[in-house]
């Protein structure tokens, strides 16, 4: 009986080590204190992300709200949600940030509509709402995003005329189903597929934004012997080219971001034929600056701002200056070089990296 | 209704040490009542402006978790488990929102009851699989869940569809008191009114006896296997409430689910359900959900850093579950 009961408990124990995994969610605040530049520290702002651990862009996105608030004396506390859920999980978090009170929240949304209860919820209880990245359907949330469409239209355009061209089939590597940045891409991706009628798919693979996803992907399309003549990626980038080097496959045209490990394998002399597309990752902390200028009353005239991206390529001298320019090898691999954004983002690059909140040591 | 459903019949026990053994089941239950007394006003310490609202949103957005910790419990109780819930969570959702969307209250009706009776069915089907083919239910559970969430990709790829208006404010907002939140009376009215007639009737006992004792169950009489199938379609039932709950909270379905299956399964293990089964209740998981939920926000409002605070949530749960045992053993040998 005694036995029993100890391995039951001991079985109990172990299941529920594996099981607090699912059930964790991260989450950081940054304890109150006063601004550093003198102004009043008098907002509190809730951050919510809803995927993406581990990925350097969102981890990126994160820091430079961070390095924003600070930056801005404004801010007083930070309290981040940065978990992998669904949008079901980001409707708690956001509900948790209004039930803590906070003055403004920034979402990189999981949904354009799944979490307009929750945002409706906020406005009304006097919170301003601004979504980062993708954009949210909302009445009287703001948004603040890259030209995720122009993104993607801009990078496949290339791949199919200049990389590959105009013909031969593609790898078509997708971000998140259902996120509104993945959608409006899709939509980008598939105008320039229409433009470029000698292209076709070779294959589809929904990457999760996740490196280690997406490596298992190509590495599968790889050993099925799937033909393909260039990559498209969202983003996830450098890991697709060291497995193609890994496997020894003949590197292809491909298209990435402006991630810090893709840029340096572009600049390679033996590196693959290639472009990055901008997509900054401090459109987080360009959230917490709209945030903070309705906050003090300077509503923006539009509810929707768009940052609109840049292709460099390595296959042109203007294309290769710039990211000549922008390459960081002390970064890590995944982050994106796009730190600041003119006009909105006041912090220094090492003030983003330091990714401190306020009251941060 | 409390005692109701976390009461635990002395399958188990002998006529001798029934009285203890009650006292026993549900000392773990009241500690988890008072542990989430204890959690809230610690909350409410971290946080002074929490109050209403704030249960509010809590209530709405343990509902899905609430739900799954529902359907794993029954089932692990009648001595399975299901790892498929959270992929017939996401199957549920899928189908209602694509057939809810655009669609009047009455059809809005059928499709909930619809969706209800494809949990069950297809729960019926995991259950059927395990009796037929005796293959472990951990194997098969987990294969299936493979194809329930294709089948939920198959259905929507990405999240889509709708709500019907009712559906989503069935779940939102207050009856009466501010703090009274409709998503809790709503998980009250459905456990009560589905599991309670059920747990007190001789297929209640039945699925007790089968999990405290396959062989000593089928020398009594019961039948066995459509116990278990009966079980696993009562697991898809809480499950299709659960994504119906999913599909009502966001207003579109979603078809890659949250790690919902685990989640409940740590939520029975806290809430006093034996793995071996037999033993618990329904009442202690759906409270252990909510003790859960509580701690990521207190850690949350209290600053702590997002690794660690997965870390930290893993030992108070590793702790409660061990010193919940050690009691549970002093109480045997005293």
């Amino acid at each position: 009986m005694k036995r029993i009961g100890m391995v039951r408990s001991l079985v109990a124990v172990a299941i529920a080590a594996i099981a607090v995994g699912a059930c964790s969610g991260g989450a950081s605040t940054s304890p109150a204190a006063s601004g550093g530049t003198g102004a009043a520290a008098k907002y509190s702002i809730g951050f919510s992300n809803p995927g993406g651990v581990g990925n350097g862009w969102r981890e990126a996105m994160l820091c430079s709200a961070k390095a924003q608030a600070v930056k801005s004396g404004e801010v007083s506390k930070v309290t981040i949600f940065h978990r992998e859920t669904d949008a079901a999980g980001q409707l708690a978090d956001i509900r948790t940030l209004i039930a803590q009170g906070v003055n403004a929240i920034i979402i990189n949304p999981a949904g354009p509509d799944a979490l307009n209860p929750a945002i409706a919820e906020a406005i009304a209880a006097g919170i301003t709402v601004v979504a980062v990245d993708a954009s949210v359907t909302a009445p009287g949330a703001y948004n603040l995003s890259n030209d995720q469409e122009q993104y993607a239209y801009l990078g496949a355009s290339w791949l199919f005329k200049e990389g590959m061209g105009g013909k031969g089939a593609v790898v078509y590597m997708r971000g998140i189903a259902g996120h509104p940045a993945d959608t409006d891409r899709d939509t980008g991706f598939q105008r320039a597929l229409k433009e470029n009628p000698g292209i076709t798919i070779a294959s589809t693979a929904v990457t999760k934004w996740d490196p280690n996803t997406a490596t298992t992907q190509i590495n599968d399309l790889m050993s099925a012997g799937t033909k393909f003549d260039g990559i498209w990626t969202s983003g996830v980038d450098s890991n697709i080219v060291d497995a193609l080097k890994a496997a020894g496959h003949p590197y292809v045209p491909i298209v990435g971001a402006d991630n810090a490990g893709f840029v340096t394998q572009l600049l390679a002399t033996d590196g693959p034929k290639g472009a990055a597309v901008t997509n900054p990752a401090s459109i987080g902390g360009a959230g917490v600056a709209l945030a903070l200028q309705i906050l003090d009353g300077k509503k923006p005239a539009e509810t929707t701002v768009h940052v609109t991206p840049e292709l460099w390529s390595n296959t042109d001298d203007a294309g290769k200056a710039k990211l000549k320019a922008a390459a960081d090898p002390s970064l890590p691999k995944t982050w994106p070089l796009g730190l600041t954004i003119a006009d909105w983002t006041t912090y220094s690059k090492p003030e983003l990296i330091a990714c401190k909140g306020p009251g941060e040591a | 209704m409390s005692a109701g459903i976390g009461m635990v019949p002395g399958a188990r026990a002998r006529s001798g040490d029934t009285a203890g053994a009650w006292a026993r089941r549900n000392v773990w239950t009241l500690g988890l009542i008072g542990l989430l007394l204890a959690f809230l006003a610690l909350t409410k310490v971290i946080q002074p402006n929490y109050g209403a609202p704030g249960i509010q949103g809590l209530a709405i957005s343990i509902l899905p978790i609430a739900f799954a910790a529902v359907a794993q419990a029954i089932v692990v109780i009648s001595g399975g488990i299901d790892l498929s819930v959270g992929s017939m969570m996401a199957l549920a959702s899928v189908t209602s929102a694509v057939l809810m969307k655009d669609q009047g209250d009455v059809i809005g009706v059928a499709v909930v009851v619809g969706v209800l009776l494809l949990g069950a069915t297809v729960g019926a089907i995991n259950g059927g699989l395990v009796v037929a083919t005796k293959v472990p239910d951990i194997v098969v559970t987990l294969a299936m869940s493979f194809v329930w969430a294709g089948t939920a990709l198959l259905i929507l790829n990405t999240p889509g569809g709708g709500a019907a208006p009712w559906l989503m404010a069935i779940i939102s907002g207050p009856l009466g008191s501010p703090w009274l939140p409709k998503a809790l009376i709503v998980l009250a009215v459905v456990v009560a009114v589905v599991w309670l007639p059920l747990r007190r009737s001789t297929m209640g006992l039945a699925l007790y006896a089968v999990g405290s004792s396959r062989l000593a169950a089928f020398r009594s009489g019961i039948a066995v296997g459509r116990t278990k199938i009966i079980a696993y379609a009562l697991t898809g039932f809480f499950s299709a409430m659960g994504g119906l709950a999913l599909t009502a909270s966001g207003g579109v379905g979603a078809p890659v689910p949250g790690s919902y299956t685990l989640q409940s399964v740590a939520a029975i293990v806290l809430g006093g359900v034996s793995l071996a089964g037999g033993r618990g209740g329904v009442l202690g998981p759906i409270i252990a959900v909510i003790v859960l939920a509580l701690v990521r926000i207190d850690l949350t409002f209290l600053g702590v850093d997002p690794n660690l605070s997965t870390a930290i949530q893993g030992v108070i749960l590793i702790g409660v579950v061990m010193f919940g045992s050690l009691v549970a053993m002093r109480k045997v040998r005293a």
